[in-house]
Protein backbone atom coordinates (compact mmCIF):
# COMPACT_ATOMS: atom_id res chain seq x y z
CA UNK A 1 0.00 0.00 0.00
CA UNK A 2 1.47 3.34 -0.94
CA UNK A 3 0.63 6.27 1.30
CA UNK A 4 -3.19 6.71 1.44
CA UNK A 5 -4.76 9.95 1.05
CA UNK A 6 -8.27 11.83 0.85
CA UNK A 7 -9.86 14.08 -1.74
CA UNK A 8 -10.00 17.23 0.57
CA UNK A 9 -13.06 19.80 -1.32
CA UNK A 10 -12.64 23.34 -0.11
CA UNK A 11 -14.81 25.02 -2.81
CA UNK A 12 -16.95 25.19 -6.07
CA UNK A 13 -15.19 27.22 -8.34
CA UNK A 14 -15.69 27.97 -12.98
CA UNK A 15 -13.74 24.93 -14.52
CA UNK A 16 -12.06 28.18 -16.14
CA UNK A 17 -11.16 29.95 -13.50
CA UNK A 18 -7.63 29.94 -12.63
CA UNK A 19 -6.37 28.36 -9.33
CA UNK A 20 -4.72 30.48 -6.72
CA UNK A 21 -1.36 29.73 -5.72
CA UNK A 22 -2.43 29.12 -2.28
CA UNK A 23 -1.04 25.97 -0.43
CA UNK A 24 -3.75 23.60 0.85
CA UNK A 25 -3.96 22.10 4.40
CA UNK A 26 -0.61 20.48 5.39
CA UNK A 27 0.93 22.65 2.53
CA UNK A 28 -0.47 19.90 0.02
CA UNK A 29 -0.35 22.11 -4.02
CA UNK A 30 -4.42 22.86 -4.63
CA UNK A 31 -5.55 20.71 -8.09
CA UNK A 32 -9.00 21.36 -9.73
CA UNK A 33 -11.19 18.78 -10.46
CA UNK A 34 -13.47 19.81 -13.87
CA UNK A 35 -17.13 18.68 -14.12
CA UNK A 36 -17.70 20.15 -17.19
CA UNK A 37 -18.20 23.98 -16.90
CA UNK A 38 -17.74 23.22 -12.76
CA UNK A 39 -14.54 23.39 -10.80
CA UNK A 40 -13.54 21.49 -7.46
CA UNK A 41 -10.67 22.98 -5.67
CA UNK A 42 -9.30 20.12 -3.70
CA UNK A 43 -5.82 19.01 -2.43
CA UNK A 44 -4.79 15.59 -1.01
CA UNK A 45 -4.50 15.38 2.48
CA UNK A 46 -3.08 12.26 4.47
CA UNK A 47 -5.38 9.53 5.40
CA UNK A 48 -3.86 8.67 8.22
CA UNK A 49 -4.77 12.34 9.80
CA UNK A 50 -8.65 12.94 8.12
CA UNK A 51 -9.97 9.20 8.31
CA UNK A 52 -12.83 9.65 10.29
CA UNK A 53 -11.30 8.34 13.61
CA UNK A 54 -8.74 10.60 13.64
CA UNK A 55 -10.31 13.68 12.45
CA UNK A 56 -12.68 13.11 15.59
CA UNK A 57 -9.82 13.13 17.82
CA UNK A 58 -8.29 16.34 15.89
CA UNK A 59 -11.41 18.22 16.22
CA UNK A 60 -11.20 18.29 19.69
CA UNK A 61 -7.74 19.74 19.17
CA UNK A 62 -8.09 23.47 19.10
CA UNK A 63 -4.50 24.04 17.80
CA UNK A 64 -5.20 21.75 14.88
CA UNK A 65 -9.02 22.94 14.51
CA UNK A 66 -8.03 26.72 13.87
CA UNK A 67 -4.36 25.64 11.49
CA UNK A 68 -6.96 23.46 9.37
CA UNK A 69 -9.40 26.18 9.54
CA UNK A 70 -7.62 28.90 8.85
CA UNK A 71 -6.18 27.40 6.29
CA UNK A 72 -9.37 26.23 4.43
CA UNK A 73 -11.06 29.55 4.89
CA UNK A 74 -7.47 31.29 3.08
CA UNK A 75 -7.72 28.81 0.25
CA UNK A 76 -11.76 29.64 0.12
CA UNK A 77 -11.29 33.32 0.22
CA UNK A 78 -7.93 32.68 -2.26
CA UNK A 79 -10.90 31.17 -5.22
CA UNK A 80 -13.16 33.64 -4.48
CA UNK A 81 -11.02 36.26 -5.20
CA UNK A 82 -9.64 35.19 -8.78
CA UNK A 83 -13.65 34.53 -9.45
CA UNK A 84 -16.85 33.11 -8.16
CA UNK A 85 -16.51 30.24 -5.50
CA UNK A 86 -18.70 28.47 -3.41
CA UNK A 87 -17.21 28.02 -0.10
CA UNK A 88 -18.16 24.32 1.37
CA UNK A 89 -18.15 23.88 4.81
CA UNK A 90 -15.05 22.39 6.61
CA UNK A 91 -13.91 18.72 5.89
CA UNK A 92 -15.72 17.78 3.20
CA UNK A 93 -13.88 14.51 2.13
CA UNK A 94 -13.98 12.01 0.04
CA UNK A 95 -11.78 8.31 -0.38
CA UNK A 96 -10.51 9.88 -3.92
CA UNK A 97 -11.09 11.91 -6.77
CA UNK A 98 -13.42 9.81 -8.37
CA UNK A 99 -15.74 9.50 -5.89
CA UNK A 100 -15.92 13.48 -5.63
CA UNK A 101 -16.35 13.86 -9.33
CA UNK A 102 -19.70 11.39 -8.98
CA UNK A 103 -20.71 13.18 -5.61
CA UNK A 104 -20.47 16.72 -7.13
CA UNK A 105 -21.87 16.08 -10.70
CA UNK A 106 -25.24 14.82 -9.01
CA UNK A 107 -25.30 18.34 -8.08
CA UNK A 108 -23.86 20.33 -10.62
CA UNK A 109 -26.33 21.79 -12.05
CA UNK A 110 -27.25 23.48 -8.78
CA UNK A 111 -24.39 24.42 -8.27
CA UNK A 112 -23.76 26.60 -11.14
CA UNK A 113 -26.94 28.46 -10.77
CA UNK A 114 -25.63 29.06 -7.06
CA UNK A 115 -22.41 30.55 -8.61
CA UNK A 116 -24.70 32.70 -11.32
CA UNK A 117 -25.67 34.02 -7.89
CA UNK A 118 -22.88 34.87 -6.19
CA UNK A 119 -21.04 36.22 -8.93
CA UNK A 120 -19.42 39.19 -8.84
CA UNK A 121 -20.52 39.52 -4.79
CA UNK A 122 -18.76 39.29 -1.41
CA UNK A 123 -20.30 38.79 1.78
CA UNK A 124 -19.57 41.58 4.17
CA UNK A 125 -20.02 40.60 8.15
CA UNK A 126 -21.94 43.09 10.04
CA UNK A 127 -22.31 42.76 13.98
CA UNK A 128 -24.36 45.65 15.68
CA UNK A 129 -23.38 46.23 19.77
CA UNK A 130 -25.90 48.15 22.20
CA UNK A 131 -24.37 50.87 23.88
CA UNK A 132 -22.43 50.32 27.27
CA UNK A 133 -25.04 52.55 29.21
CA UNK A 134 -27.79 50.57 27.92
CA UNK A 135 -25.94 47.55 30.30
CA UNK A 136 -26.63 49.73 33.25
CA UNK A 137 -30.63 50.06 33.46
CA UNK A 138 -31.74 53.37 35.17
CA UNK A 139 -33.19 51.78 37.69
CA UNK A 140 -33.48 53.94 40.65
CA UNK A 141 -31.73 52.59 44.09
CA UNK A 142 -35.03 51.48 45.97
CA UNK A 143 -33.56 51.59 49.54
CA UNK A 144 -36.90 52.44 51.19
CA UNK A 145 -38.74 48.25 51.60
CA UNK A 146 -42.35 48.19 50.48
CA UNK A 147 -45.12 49.28 52.62
CA UNK A 148 -47.64 47.01 51.39
CA UNK A 149 -47.66 44.08 49.03
CA UNK A 150 -49.65 45.69 46.19
CA UNK A 151 -46.90 48.94 45.96
CA UNK A 152 -44.02 45.79 45.58
CA UNK A 153 -46.31 44.25 42.74
CA UNK A 154 -46.69 47.92 40.93
CA UNK A 155 -43.06 48.50 41.30
CA UNK A 156 -42.14 45.10 39.81
CA UNK A 157 -44.55 45.56 37.07
CA UNK A 158 -42.75 48.62 36.38
CA UNK A 159 -39.39 47.25 36.54
CA UNK A 160 -40.31 44.86 33.59
CA UNK A 161 -41.89 47.40 31.58
CA UNK A 162 -39.34 49.18 31.67
CA UNK A 163 -36.26 46.30 30.61
CA UNK A 164 -39.39 44.96 28.59
CA UNK A 165 -39.24 48.21 26.49
CA UNK A 166 -35.33 48.24 27.04
CA UNK A 167 -35.35 45.11 24.75
CA UNK A 168 -38.28 46.40 22.17
CA UNK A 169 -36.56 49.15 21.49
CA UNK A 170 -32.69 47.18 21.24
CA UNK A 171 -34.91 44.83 18.98
CA UNK A 172 -36.05 48.02 17.12
CA UNK A 173 -33.01 49.74 16.14
CA UNK A 174 -31.18 46.10 15.23
CA UNK A 175 -34.15 45.37 12.98
CA UNK A 176 -33.41 49.29 11.72
CA UNK A 177 -30.05 48.49 11.08
CA UNK A 178 -30.19 45.31 9.39
CA UNK A 179 -32.83 47.11 6.97
CA UNK A 180 -30.68 49.98 6.28
CA UNK A 181 -27.64 47.30 5.43
CA UNK A 182 -30.64 45.21 3.17
CA UNK A 183 -31.79 47.99 0.90
CA UNK A 184 -27.97 47.85 -0.69
CA UNK A 185 -27.64 44.18 -0.12
CA UNK A 186 -28.55 41.24 -3.04
CA UNK A 187 -29.27 38.79 -0.29
CA UNK A 188 -28.94 39.00 3.55
CA UNK A 189 -29.38 36.95 6.42
CA UNK A 190 -28.89 37.26 10.44
CA UNK A 191 -27.06 34.65 12.07
CA UNK A 192 -27.60 34.52 15.91
CA UNK A 193 -26.32 37.15 18.09
CA UNK A 194 -23.17 36.13 19.52
CA UNK A 195 -22.76 35.81 23.59
CA UNK A 196 -21.91 38.74 25.08
CA UNK A 197 -20.06 37.51 28.35
CA UNK A 198 -17.20 35.56 25.84
CA UNK A 199 -17.52 38.17 22.63
CA UNK A 200 -15.04 40.58 24.96
CA UNK A 201 -17.26 43.34 25.36
CA UNK A 202 -19.66 43.60 27.55
CA UNK A 203 -22.50 44.93 25.32
CA UNK A 204 -25.00 42.82 23.88
CA UNK A 205 -24.64 41.69 20.67
CA UNK A 206 -28.17 42.99 19.00
CA UNK A 207 -27.42 42.68 15.40
CA UNK A 208 -25.10 39.55 14.18
CA UNK A 209 -26.07 39.56 10.14
CA UNK A 210 -24.29 38.95 7.02
CA UNK A 211 -24.67 40.86 3.57
CA UNK A 212 -24.30 39.65 -0.18
CA UNK A 213 -23.08 42.82 -1.57
CA UNK A 214 -22.72 43.18 -5.69
CA UNK A 215 -18.97 44.34 -5.84
CA UNK A 216 -19.87 48.01 -7.61
CA UNK A 217 -22.00 48.65 -4.75
CA UNK A 218 -19.29 47.99 -2.05
CA UNK A 219 -18.97 51.88 -1.48
CA UNK A 220 -22.09 52.35 -1.31
CA UNK A 221 -22.83 49.73 1.46
CA UNK A 222 -19.82 50.80 3.40
CA UNK A 223 -20.86 54.32 3.09
CA UNK A 224 -24.78 53.51 4.44
CA UNK A 225 -22.48 51.50 7.18
CA UNK A 226 -20.64 54.69 8.45
CA UNK A 227 -23.75 56.41 8.16
CA UNK A 228 -25.63 54.43 10.59
CA UNK A 229 -22.69 54.63 12.79
CA UNK A 230 -22.88 58.27 12.83
CA UNK A 231 -26.33 57.61 13.71
CA UNK A 232 -25.52 55.66 16.58
CA UNK A 233 -22.74 57.05 17.99
CA UNK A 234 -23.43 55.13 21.14
CA UNK A 235 -23.65 51.85 20.09
CA UNK A 236 -20.93 50.12 17.85
CA UNK A 237 -21.18 48.83 14.50
CA UNK A 238 -18.43 46.49 13.00
CA UNK A 239 -17.95 45.25 9.89
CA UNK A 240 -16.13 42.48 8.62
CA UNK A 241 -14.85 41.20 5.34
CA UNK A 242 -14.98 40.96 2.57
CA UNK A 243 -15.80 37.27 2.84
CA UNK A 244 -15.97 34.69 0.60
CA UNK A 245 -20.42 33.79 0.26
CA UNK A 246 -20.31 30.98 3.02
CA UNK A 247 -23.69 32.06 4.23
CA UNK A 248 -25.29 32.34 0.90
CA UNK A 249 -24.04 29.06 -0.35
CA UNK A 250 -26.67 26.86 0.36
CA UNK A 251 -28.16 24.86 -2.65
CA UNK A 252 -31.10 26.72 -2.49
CA UNK A 253 -32.73 26.19 -5.96
CA UNK B 1 -8.87 53.15 2.89
CA UNK B 2 -9.99 56.33 4.18
CA UNK B 3 -13.76 57.13 2.62
CA UNK B 4 -14.98 60.84 3.11
CA UNK B 5 -16.46 60.43 6.25
CA UNK B 6 -19.67 62.08 6.04
CA UNK B 7 -19.41 63.12 10.27
CA UNK B 8 -16.62 63.12 13.09
CA UNK B 9 -14.80 59.74 12.95
CA UNK B 10 -17.40 57.45 15.10
CA UNK B 11 -15.85 55.27 17.36
CA UNK B 12 -17.04 52.22 15.18
CA UNK B 13 -14.84 50.59 12.30
CA UNK B 14 -16.20 51.24 9.06
CA UNK B 15 -12.56 49.75 8.20
CA UNK B 16 -13.38 45.92 8.55
CA UNK B 17 -11.63 43.89 10.92
CA UNK B 18 -9.32 41.57 10.45
CA UNK B 19 -11.44 38.35 10.05
CA UNK B 20 -10.85 37.13 14.56
CA UNK B 21 -10.62 32.72 15.13
CA UNK B 22 -14.09 32.83 16.02
CA UNK B 23 -15.53 34.79 13.17
CA UNK B 24 -13.43 32.28 10.90
CA UNK B 25 -14.39 28.88 12.95
CA UNK B 26 -18.27 30.18 12.76
CA UNK B 27 -18.18 30.64 8.71
CA UNK B 28 -16.20 27.34 7.76
CA UNK B 29 -18.08 25.35 10.93
CA UNK B 30 -21.23 26.47 10.62
CA UNK B 31 -21.89 28.21 7.31
CA UNK B 32 -20.46 27.18 3.74
CA UNK B 33 -22.25 24.57 1.45
CA UNK B 34 -22.50 21.09 2.97
CA UNK B 35 -22.31 18.67 1.01
CA UNK B 36 -22.33 15.00 1.95
CA UNK B 37 -18.42 13.34 2.40
CA UNK B 38 -17.49 10.22 1.87
CA UNK B 39 -15.49 10.80 5.68
CA UNK B 40 -18.58 11.23 7.81
CA UNK B 41 -18.04 14.32 10.21
CA UNK B 42 -22.28 15.18 10.69
CA UNK B 43 -23.63 18.30 12.02
CA UNK B 44 -24.29 15.70 14.87
CA UNK B 45 -19.97 15.77 15.52
CA UNK B 46 -19.91 19.40 15.16
CA UNK B 47 -22.60 20.00 17.62
CA UNK B 48 -20.88 17.44 20.12
CA UNK B 49 -17.39 19.74 19.09
CA UNK B 50 -18.66 23.04 20.01
CA UNK B 51 -19.75 20.93 23.02
CA UNK B 52 -16.27 19.83 23.67
CA UNK B 53 -14.15 22.89 23.04
CA UNK B 54 -16.30 24.31 25.53
CA UNK B 55 -15.22 22.36 27.87
CA UNK B 56 -11.36 22.24 26.59
CA UNK B 57 -11.37 26.07 27.05
CA UNK B 58 -12.59 25.82 30.83
CA UNK B 59 -12.01 29.50 31.64
CA UNK B 60 -13.90 32.21 30.19
CA UNK B 61 -10.73 34.58 29.88
CA UNK B 62 -9.46 32.11 27.99
CA UNK B 63 -11.64 31.92 25.54
CA UNK B 64 -11.94 35.75 25.25
CA UNK B 65 -8.32 36.32 24.45
CA UNK B 66 -8.87 34.09 21.43
CA UNK B 67 -12.33 35.45 20.51
CA UNK B 68 -14.53 32.44 20.62
CA UNK B 69 -18.08 32.71 21.75
CA UNK B 70 -19.99 32.10 18.80
CA UNK B 71 -20.89 28.20 20.11
CA UNK B 72 -23.22 30.37 22.87
CA UNK B 73 -25.85 30.87 20.95
CA UNK B 74 -24.99 28.24 17.65
CA UNK B 75 -28.56 27.40 15.87
CA UNK B 76 -27.08 23.99 15.71
CA UNK B 77 -26.61 23.55 19.61
CA UNK B 78 -29.98 24.27 20.27
CA UNK B 79 -31.27 21.11 17.88
CA UNK B 80 -28.57 19.39 19.50
CA UNK B 81 -30.42 19.79 23.20
CA UNK B 82 -33.40 18.72 21.98
CA UNK B 83 -31.56 15.18 21.22
CA UNK B 84 -29.51 15.36 24.98
CA UNK B 85 -31.18 12.93 25.91
CA UNK B 86 -30.32 10.48 23.11
CA UNK B 87 -26.79 11.76 23.59
CA UNK B 88 -26.12 11.41 26.86
CA UNK B 89 -27.42 7.73 26.32
CA UNK B 90 -24.69 7.44 24.00
CA UNK B 91 -22.01 9.11 26.09
CA UNK B 92 -23.22 7.18 28.75
CA UNK B 93 -22.30 3.93 26.98
CA UNK B 94 -18.91 5.10 25.87
CA UNK B 95 -17.88 6.02 29.29
CA UNK B 96 -19.11 2.59 30.42
CA UNK B 97 -17.39 0.61 27.72
CA UNK B 98 -14.38 3.03 28.55
CA UNK B 99 -14.36 2.15 32.40
CA UNK B 100 -14.59 -1.31 31.48
CA UNK B 101 -11.52 -1.44 29.63
CA UNK B 102 -9.73 0.40 32.28
CA UNK B 103 -10.60 -1.56 34.98
CA UNK B 104 -10.84 -5.12 32.87
CA UNK B 105 -6.83 -5.63 33.75
CA UNK B 106 -7.64 -4.93 37.78
CA UNK B 107 -10.20 -8.03 38.37
CA UNK B 108 -13.55 -6.46 39.80
CA UNK B 109 -13.71 -8.56 42.92
CA UNK B 110 -13.00 -5.93 45.47
CA UNK B 111 -14.75 -3.03 43.45
CA UNK B 112 -16.51 -0.47 45.19
CA UNK B 113 -19.27 0.34 42.95
CA UNK B 114 -21.97 -2.54 42.57
CA UNK B 115 -24.21 -0.37 39.96
CA UNK B 116 -23.90 -2.19 37.04
CA UNK B 117 -24.44 -6.16 38.55
CA UNK B 118 -27.95 -5.08 39.67
CA UNK B 119 -28.96 -5.44 36.17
Amino acid sequence: MSEASLTYVYGLTRAAAPLPEEPGVDDRPLRMLRLGALGAVVSDVPAAEFAEDALRGHFEDLGWLERVARRHDAVVQACHRAGVAMPLRLATIYVDDVSAEQRLAEIAADVERTLDRLDGCDEWGVKFFDSPASQSPSAPPEPTPSTSGADYLRRRQAEMMRSGEAAASAAVRADSVYRALAKHAVADTRHRPQDPKLAGRREPMLLNAAFLVRRADTHTFRAAAAELAGHHLEEAIVLTGPWAPYSFAGTTG
Amino acid sequence: MTSPAHRAPAPMTNRPEPAGLADVLERVLDKGMVIAGDIRINLLDIELLTIKIRLLIASVDKAREMGIDWWEHDPTLSVAERDVAAENRQLRTRIAELERQATGSGQLDSAPEREETRE
